[in-house]
């Protein structure tokens, strides 16, 4: 009982960040119709500033997020502007894009390997420190938790810019149908770049959280990025809940391959359980809507 | 010296054609002359040229397929680990042959367990689901001693595994099969199965109106690909006697992608050339490859955005402008239409000059349009028949139960403002849409439950408001999809030009053909449908919907834009269809038109029926003149 709980709290805490990954991806989609799969290697870039600004040159943890913050928004930034803009400024043809946010993923990728070098995985502090707290039983480790509480407050957060504010409903309105946004007065461009600021941030926080999970570790990008994206295939498309939920199936649901079947072949429960859902449920298991045509 | 070779019936600059490929071929086979055959240049060759099978392999499904099955590298890995597997445990029996043979099922087995769930999604979740496949299978291949686990299986280790092959001999047999795979991409891409591939990839509600199955195609392109990436992992393992998981990573999937944009996906020679660039770079460069992920990154990025279609699409624009392809109509150039003399068009407007018809509609339509008796759904005399049909968008109830019945042989004209719903009615017709409730049926069979290729495999045939066409295509090659549809063969027959195959190849060129000349297009069919005018692609679409030979015709707008000359083509195409027996449904805003020639009209107004009857009730009918011109007394006084 103690070793599933322990594995369940584990899977949460990573689950977590999952569905942080997927929320970025979910924030850019429905404002701009594009899948960034360069989400998940500007967390590891975000986990690299973590272990240089704690590790190296022990700054505070405050200041570390704000350097990750910086960072991760700068390179969104930059991302928007040389790989995304060229497609949202023009009728989307074929998945150009995607291929455009495949190769800044690989020079992020480059680069960082290239700054980190050979150096072996480095483990970072968490910003709640290294305790654990007592929860039903069973030692939970702070960074679990924090990651857990960042999600869900990302993830209020966000359902209430989008419900309740002019701003997201015009970000929810442009993927949806950019002649009819612009004839509204919305800007698709400036409307795609606040989209990759508000990701970033989200990404950064992501960064912020995992670190201490991960280590430093150049190829978690990838890894991550992927995952992040079986959390939302899993949890249904467009939906900010279903990311949520879908990041946490998923973080469990690892945990449980570890515990029960074997963990040297860990890997295989995100692709077992993205293959049944789009089996079963193309539109996933908490999704709603129909597909979009993507 | 052009007109001495044309005498004689050469063209003079034909063989800058052949020129590409022959050098490029016979480059091929002398690269170990050129470039060193020392045992190691020899793997290092021959790895490439396997790679090189595997981009000939996603050429098929992304350039031609329009799949993005990105995460090959799985399918080529588990391909590999089963050709290997085989000759470690028989290493007696097994030779190239079974190891491709071997790696390609084990392949096919691979990309359907990832395509069958990833397709019912499509899109980009293919790319995701096959990359995370790319990425799991070497991170469990590590940890598993049954392949060999971190250091792989060395087979030149295995006592008894002797390869009958090696040196030049391998070498001029790897590279013949890297043409082999090549030419068989060529022959799929010119076959009904290719013609598909392209149909789907340009829009799939194209490739369903013209009776595609969407999933079944996307599958068959996977199948193919996965199976070829497999062989290609057999003919790894065969020439370096090795697989380890390091052999295959996402990193190396990306290369791949990179080589394909960079020469050009959707064209034969493209991802070759770019994959050589790439993996050449990536192979003999090897004291820089830390930074090569920057350089083939912003390489990838900088294609993608300005050059999406890669180099050798851009060789082929720049040989089209050069004039480099012969012309295959002798007699009739591009850009010097026949006369368009006004007693072959009545009732255009005497004196009126028209320009649009001059470059548009330049050949004469023939003077009699030959019958189009339906042949889909031909035994099916009954009418389509629309009972309570309703969809509502949101809160906006588009279509609100309409009832609707289209006869075989008459045309049903369809009216009504912007935003009346007559699209909508249309979509739900070829199952576009869903419906909220009614009902659609031809006799006793229902329709509103079948996929909307099934719609048009039960006889019904559309066009679309703004014109979906293949536009790398040329006009010919737009329609012949259609006809095909009819004519039965398999895929493999079209494939690989059995008799059969080669006979229904040209039987469906033909009957294309006779229908673009029929609207008088004969002399647009090559050219690339991107090319053309607005007014010519609806004729070439409205020529690709009778090229199904449908029991029943849905024409969106078809006037919308067309000249004088083309709308009294459009008319009398309608009266023809009506004649051979098609029923055909007209939505048009030309009233005029539509009165003139319909045998029945029904009027939309905001998503219900406000009127159906003959044209001639229409004119009299007080709601219609009300609502439509505000005026209490209707079009024209009844007699």
């Amino acid at each position: 009982m103690t070793l599933f709980l322990t594995a369940l709290f584990a899977g949460l805490a990573v689950g977590s960040v999952y569905g942080l990954i997927a929320l970025s991806y979910t924030v850019v989609f429905n404002s701009t119709a594009i899948f960034n799969i360069a989400q998940g290697d500007l967390m590891m870039a975000g986990v690299l500033v973590s272990y240089f600004c704690l590790d190296r040159w022990h700054l505070p943890q405050l200041v570390t997020l704000l350097m990750i913050v910086g960072v991760v928004v700068t390179l969104s930034l930059v991302e928007e502007r040389v790989a995304v803009r060229p497609f949202v400024a023009r009728p989307v043809v074929g998945l150009g894009w995607f291929i455009a946010t495949l190769a800044f993923s690989l020079v992020i990728e480059t680069v960082a390997s290239i700054i980190y070098g050979q150096n072996p995985v480095v483990p970072i502090p968490g910003a709640l420190g290294n305790g654990t707290i007592q929860v039903a039983g069973v030692h939970v480790a702070t960074k679990f938790i924090l990651a857990f509480a960042v999600m869900i407050v990302v993830m209020v957060a966000l359902e209430v810019f989008y419900k309740r504010t002019w701003l997201g409903t015009a970000m929810r309105g442009v993927a949806e149908d950019r002649e009819v946004a612009a004839l509204r007065g919305i800007d698709a461009l400036r409307i795609s770049r606040l989209a990759f600021i508000i990701a970033g941030l989200v990404t950064a926080l992501a960064a912020f959280v995992v670190a201490p999970i991960v280590s430093a570790d150049v190829t978690v990008g990838l890894t991550y990025g992927l995952k992040g994206f079986i959390a939302l295939a899993a949890g249904g498309f467009g939906s900010l809940r279903g990311c949520v939920l879908g990041g946490l199936l998923l973080g469990v649901a690892e945990q449980m391959f570890d515990l029960y079947v074997s963990s040297n072949y860990e890997i295989l429960a995100g692709l077992i359980l993205v293959l049944i859902v789009l089996a079963v449920r193309p539109s996933g298991l908490f999704g709603t809507r129909a597909v979009r045509e993507v | 010296m052009n007109d001495i070779a044309s005498r004689l019936g050469l063209d003079s600059r034909a063989w800058v054609r052949w020129a590409v490929p022959a050098i490029l071929i016979i480059a091929l086979y002398i690269v170990p002359q050129l470039a060193g055959s020392t045992a190691f240049r020899m793997g290092e060759y021959e790895e490439v040229l396997s790679f090189l099978v595997i981009a000939v392999a996603l050429n098929i499904a992304m350039g031609y397929g329009g799949q993005y099955i990105l995460g090959i590298t799985a399918v080529f890995a588990v391909g590999a680990y089963g050709a290997i597997l085989a000759a470690k445990y028989h290493p007696h029996d097994v030779g190239l042959v079974a190891m491709c043979i071997i790696g390609g099922l084990v392949g096919a087995v691979g990309g359907l367990i990832i395509g069958l769930p990833a397709l019912r999604v499509g899109g980009f979740y293919l790319a995701l689901v096959s990359l995370f496949a790319a990425l799991a299978i070497p991170t469990v291949a590590q940890q598993w001693a049954f392949v060999g686990a971190d250091t792989g299986i060395p087979l030149y280790a295995v006592s008894g595994f002797a390869p009958k092959l090696s040196g030049e001999e391998l070498y001029v047999i790897v590279a013949s099969l890297v043409l082999l795979a090549t030419a068989f991409s060529w022959a799929l891409v010119h076959s009904r199965v290719g013609h598909r591939f392209v149909a789907l990839h340009t829009s799939e509600q194209l490739a369903t109106s013209i009776g595609i199955r969407a999933y079944r195609t996307k599958l068959l392109a996977i199948l193919i690909s996965s199976a070829m990436a497999g062989v290609a992992g057999g003919l790894y393992v065969y020439t370096q006697q090795f697989f380890a998981p390091g052999s295959s990573s996402v990193q190396f999937a990306v290369l791949l992608l990179a080589g394909m944009t960079i020469g050009g996906m959707g064209t034969i020679t493209g991802p070759l050339i770019g994959s050589v660039i790439i993996l050449g770079i990536n192979q003999f460069f090897t004291s820089f490859q830390q930074y090569n992920g920057i350089v083939f990154g912003v390489l990838l990025l900088l294609f993608a955005v300005f050059l999406p279609n890669g180099l050798m699409a851009r060789v082929a624009v720049l040989s089209d402008r050069l004039g480099l392809k012969p012309p295959r109509t002798p007699g009739a150039p591009a850009g010097r239409p026949a006369a368009v003399t006004p007693d072959h068009v009545p009732g255009s407007l005497d004196g009126v000059p028209e320009p649009t018809a001059a470059t548009a509609l330049a050949a004469k339509p023939a003077a009699r349009l030959p019958t189009w008796t339906p042949i889909i759904g031909a035994d099916e005399s009954s009418p389509l028949v629309v009972t309570g049909a309703k969809r509502a968008f949101g809160g906006v109830t588009a279509v609100d139960d309409i009832d609707l019945t289209v006869t075989r042989g008459q045309i049903h004209g369809l009216i009504g403002s912007n935003g009346s719903g007559k699209t909508t009615l249309l979509n739900l017709i070829s199952r576009f849409y869903s419906l909220d409730g009614g009902q659609i049926t031809i006799g006793s069979t229902r329709l509103d439950n079948r996929p909307p290729d099934a719609v048009a495999r039960a006889g019904i045939a559309r066009t679309f408001q703004s014109p979906k066409l293949m536009l790398r295509e040329s006009a010919l090659e737009n329609v012949i999809p259609a006809v095909e549809l009819r004519v039965r063969c398999s895929g493999a027959e079209s494939i690989l030009r059995l008799p059969r195959g080669i006979r229904v190849n040209r039987q469906a060129r033909t009957e294309a053909l006779e229908i673009l000349e029929a609207l008088g297009l004969h002399h647009v069919m090559d050219q690339k449908a991107a090319a053309l005018p607005h007014g010519t692609r609806r004729l070439v679409e409205m020529a690709r919907a009778i090229a199904l030979r449908p029991s029943f015709v849905l024409l969106d707008e078809p006037a919308a834009g067309l000249s004088p000359v083309e709308l009294e083509l459009v008319a009398e195409v309608c009266q023809n269809l009506a004649r051979s027996g098609v029923g055909v449904l007209l939505i048009e805003h030309n009233v005029p038109m539509v009165l003139s020639i319909a045998d029945t009209v029904t009027c939309l107004h905001q998503g219900r029926r406000l009127f159906q009857g003959t044209p001639a009730e229409l004119r009299t009918d007080s709601t219609v003149a009300s609502v439509f011109l505000g005026i209490d007394e209707p079009l024209e006084a009844s007699s």
